[in-house]
């Protein structure tokens, strides 16, 4: 499983590499004939630099480059970026990512735990008149794109409505506020990255419920729920230990998967909303064609979904008994 | 069944009889399911309206300046319109250059170079449909090749491809996506149906190789092979029909990501495509629209179009997935 | 003559009552469906004495087990009970099951009558350890302290020939389906119940491990001596585990006994086609006699006595009036039938071997 995780990973840099350097417009070439336009750069200089900023050696032949790449990569160093001369991506990674990975987390957390406890609702209420309401408004919501959700609440309730100062919110957090653990920058902080949450939880939420409650509706009727009520267990506890978490087991996968998806939709959303987490700046990474900094971003996604993938594997175990002799696959 | 006496079994009237039959009945399975048949009909509508609209609708041309982001008219609107040009004998340019506030004779208003919104839509929609439906064809079409090839072959050919495919879903999609699109030029419609189809594989090939599996090991397959049936027999008369209601939802599902992936694209501006709904978004967003209370047709009419498309594609997989998993069907 | 019949059944009830932990009397059991309104349970009454095994035989869908659960009030939603009475004796004082608040009930289940399913292949929640669902199962009475509960837990687990300490920490996918048996019959005796109801405690069993439980249900009763009802098709196990037996057909007894009656003098017709049809794994080969038809629509049952149509003794008589069930051999066997007598005069080799069997007792 490790192994297969690492071996994943080795593949999609390799992959990057490859449509890096063998893509029809070789960025590289690209780059280096901006430098000789833009800058009157002989070539050989402009070679140099552009050998440089990619963090590879342009005379060696494509396996050597291969090899010193992904020599490079295992010390982590990821080249610098071309628009931004003298940072190294890593840099701006670094600067970039939490921001992400907080408000994908945040959204991914909410929408489960509220879907879940709606799910529940749902399954347990089948005959109530509010039932097939809900479940409604959880199919349609799961069928919406995520950035379409985001478009509406933007339109909506910032301008239309003029319920949210839309124009304040834009970025991840206010100019003038120094960073750091005091209250006044963590309510900033929530206040930015509010409508993107929203929208992340908007988005998925109606899955969660949809599954949570199909699955609850099959747990209830386990032979081992009957058994517990003829043992004369209380509801609270059924609900809880015995219905709750046998129906969450297939979800939790689910779950930590969909970590991978969250980050991929993150690309939209933040672009919506001008939240600058990685998702944004990937994409001005795209429109300025800075290649190291798309190739160092594009692999920390990825690496961060095999990570999560990984600890979906390993953490499943602790939930389900049934899977922890066999460690896995 | 009167009908059926009453329909020739011979002669020129045979196959279109059959064919309106085979109509009917199509539709009364689809309308079991209410969800189902609401979505069928709102994707034959929208079907419709992209492709026989535009022959209906004239492209929007470039209007007056003064008609930038009008919105429709309202009810009391027309019927003040309409009061004054018939009854009071008005004529038609002069109420227009004198009534203020202003309002747009076109159903949807206008944009912001004071073309109509709803010709627009109506000529928007058809790049979108025709990828989605190539896309789904597609990738419906390799998924359920390699997955089903790989579950009845086995052996190294089937674990070489699984680990494959676990690969490749864990790389993200999106993102892969967009920096391909920087890095070579998408403005071939099949191009882009493709490179999608070649990206989505692995999920749809998964589930179906899944199904394979669990149909292969059931009791009539293996009363078919003891029976002697052959291999073809096997697959298109045995383990196929069970699997009609995975490939609709594959097919379905095909459809909805493409249409997720491409207007995505389009909306960020990485791909030269054409005027349609994604493109209209795009515009919408980069010229401000959002932020005008008139200018809220140019952004939600394509947002409702978009919407409403992939809601009837997923309403419409429930009456598939009903008809062909006769398990399913309460009646 | 309903006054009749429930004055019948009471004096049967009475004797019983001083030293019964349960009582039934005319317990109806219905379920609405969309067709109509199913009858499963049409008026049974009977009574279980202290440390004593009943058995209730019957065909799948004849209400048996539909019986068994409503002792305990775990009928489906759209179950109901219109009419009857359950009641539950503990010393001197009646229980009356029906009438028991939710949190009452909760307190009644397991405590003082614990109900075991057929197959606990299923009957763990698969993420809990044993050793926390027989805690869950204390607590939920909040009788004993921890430690009592995992002594006793210990020691009831080795009684049914388990290795307690490797068992109790297991979960249940550890445990093949034999042994999951066994933990949930120790964990029926948990709480010492007075009743144990067990629902087809060996179908779904292979045959070597049928006969580890049935032994051990056997020595269980003889040995700690609550009272067993259990609900099943199979007469074998009838004939090992059981004191009396009651065959039910179509939602009501028709006829009950104590067991060498039952399985030597039948006097029902369809005790007798049950005797009939079970070959004997020793012993002489004897023509098998299945009984024809199918069991009747408990939504619409036929008119009369409800094995009519399948009833090689039918009369008029039977297809319009329903048999009560009254006294035949003694206070003891009652069975429900109008032509008793034509019954008794073709089980004559059956009445022999039970005199032969009552001599060899008696000897």
């Amino acid at each position: 499983m490790l192994a297969r995780a690492v071996f994943t990973i080795w593949f999609v840099t390799s992959l990057i590499f490859f449509l890096v350097r063998l893509m029809p417009s070789n960025p590289i070439e690209v780059y280096i004939n901006e430098l000789i336009v833009q800058y009157g750069l002989p070539y050989a200089e402009a070679r140099d630099q552009a050998a440089s900023l990619f963090a590879i050696d342009l005379d060696a032949p494509l396996h050597l480059q291969y090899l010193d790449y992904m020599a490079q990569l295992s010390r982590g160093n990821l080249g610098d970026s071309l628009r931004s001369p003298g940072t190294s991506v890593w840099e701006i990674i670094v600067a970039f990512l939490p921001w992400t990975l907080f408000s994908v987390g945040l959204g991914l957390l909410i929408s489960f735990l509220l879907g879940v406890l709606i799910g529940m609702l749902l399954a347990y209420n089948r005959r109530a008149f509010w039932e097939p309401v809900v479940s409604g408004v959880a199919s349609i919501l799961s069928s919406i794109p995520n950035y379409i959700i985001g478009i509406v609440l933007l339109v909506y309730l910032g301008v239309y409505w003029n319920l949210v100062p839309i124009h304040q919110m834009r970025g991840s957090r206010s100019p003038g506020i120094e960073p750091g653990f005091t209250w006044v920058f963590i309510k900033d902080i929530f206040f930015h990255a509010a409508l993107p949450i929203l929208t992340y939880v908007l988005s998925s939420i109606g899955g969660w419920i949809l599954s949570m409650k199909s699955s609850t509706i099959g747990t209830l009727g386990e032979d081992y729920v009957t058994v517990a009520r003829a043992r004369g267990l209380s509801e609270g506890r059924i609900t809880t230990a015995y219905v709750g978490r046998n129906a969450m087991l297939p979800l939790i996968t689910q779950l930590l998967v969909s970590i991978g998806f969250v980050v991929g939709g993150s690309l939209l959303i933040e672009s919506i909303f001008v939240y600058q987490g990685i998702g944004y700046r990937l994409l001005t990474a795209l429109s300025t064609r800075d290649y190291p900094l798309m190739q160092g971003i594009f692999l920390i996604i990825t690496i961060s979904v095999v990570v999560s993938n990984l600890v979906a594997d390993f953490v499943y175990g602790w939930f389900d008994p049934r899977v922890r002799v066999a460690g896995g696959d | 069944m009167t009908t059926e006496a009453l329909i020739p079994k011979t002669g020129i009237r045979y196959w279109p009889a059959r064919f309106l039959r085979g109509i009917v009945r199509f539709l009364k399975l689809m309308s079991r399911n209410k969800t189902g048949f609401v979505g069928f009909l709102l994707f034959i509508g929208f079907v419709l309206l992209t492709t026989v609209g535009p022959l209906f609708v004239p492209q929007a041309k470039s209007a007056n300046i003064m008609e930038i982001y009008a919105p429709p008219c309202k009810l009391s609107q027309w019927v003040e319109f309409l009061r004054t040009s018939w009854f009071e004998r008005v004529p038609h340019s002069e109420i227009k250059a004198s009534s203020a506030p202003m309002c747009s004779e076109h159903l949807l208003g206008t944009d912001s170079q004071g073309k109509d919104i709803f010709a627009q839509i109506v000529h928007g929609g058809r790049d979108i449909l025709q990828m989605a439906l190539l896309t789904g064809l597609i990738s419906t079409f390799v998924g359920v090749a390699l997955g089903s090839l790989s579950a009845l072959i086995g052996g190294g050919f089937d674990a070489f491809l699984t680990m494959l495919a676990d690969i490749w879903l864990t790389i993200p999609r999106f993102p892969l996506l967009a920096v391909l699109a920087t890095l070579v030029k998408l403005d071939n419609m099949l191009f882009l149906a493709l490179l999608l189809s070649v990206l989505s594989w692995a999920g749809l090939y998964r589930s179906i190789r899944a199904q394979v599996f669990s149909i292969k090991e059931r009791d009539y397959i293996e009363a078919a092979t003891a029976l002697d049936l052959g291999m073809w027999h096997i697959i298109f008369s045995e383990v196929l029909p069970n699997m009609l209601s995975y490939i609709a939802i594959s097919f379905t599902f095909g459809m909805t990501s493409a249409i997720y992936a491409q207007v995505g694209l389009v909306f960020l501006g990485l791909v030269p495509l054409t005027r349609n709904w994604g493109v209209m978004i795009n515009l919408a967003w980069t010229q401000g629209a959002i932020f005008f209370k008139d200018s809220v047709y140019f952004i939600m009419a394509p947002v409702t179009a978009i919407a409403l498309f992939q809601l009837s594609i997923v309403w419409m997989s429930r009456s598939l997935e009903e008809i062909f998993n006769p398990r399913l069907r309460t009646g | 003559m309903q006054e009749a019949r429930s004055k019948m059944e009471n004096k049967v009830v009475d004797v019983f009552k001083s030293k019964v932990p349960l009582t039934v009397e005319d317990l109806w059991v219905e379920y609405q469906i969309e067709r109509g309104v199913v009858k499963a349970v049409r008026g049974v009454s009977f009574a279980l004495a202290r440390g004593e095994s009943l058995a209730l035989i019957g065909e799948s869908g004849c209400g048996k087990t539909t019986l068994g659960v409503a002792l305990i009030r775990l009928l489906v939603q759209a179950a109901r009970i219109p009419k009857g009475e359950i009641t539950y004796w503990r010393g001197n004082q009646g229980i009356d099951v029906l009438s028991l608040t939710q949190r009452e009930l909760r307190r009644f289940r397991w405590r003082e009558c614990a109900m075991v399913f057929q197959s606990a292949l299923n009957a763990f929640n698969p993420v809990l350890r044993i050793w926390d669902q027989i805690l869950d199962t204390a607590k939920a009475h909040g009788v004993m302290s921890r430690g009592q509960v995992r002594e006793r837990a210990l020691q009831l687990l080795e009684y049914v020939q388990l290795d307690p300490k490797r068992v109790i920490d297991a979960y249940p996918h550890e445990l093949s389906g034999g042994m999951r048996q066994r933990v949930l019959l120790a964990m029926s005796l948990l709480l010492d119940p007075q009743v144990l109801i067990l629902d087809e405690p060996t179908t779904a069993l292979d045959i070597l491990t049928q006969r580890t439980i049935i032994d051990l249900l056997r020595r269980l009763k003889e040995e700690i001596g609550f009272s067993m009802l259990f609900i099943s098709h199979d007469l074998a196990t009838a004939a090992e585990l059981a004191d009396r037996v009651a065959t039910m057909y179509a939602g009501s007894i028709v006829e009950v006994g104590p067991v060498e009656d039952i399985f030597y003098r039948p006097v029902h017709p369809y005790t007798l086609g049950l005797i009939r049809a079970v070959p004997t794994v020793t012993g002489e080969f004897e023509a098998l006699v299945s009984i024809p038809g199918a069991p009747p629509d408990l939504v619409a049952p036929p008119p009369g006595c409800k094995f009519h149509p399948r009833c090689p003794y039918v009369t008029e008589r039977c297809r319009v009036e329903e048999p009560k069930l009254e006294p035949f051999y003694g206070e003891m066997h009652s069975v429900a039938c109008f032509n008793v007598q034509r019954v008794q005069q073709d089980t004559l080799d059956l009445q022999e071997r039970y005199a032969k069997y009552m001599g060899g007792k008696a000897a």
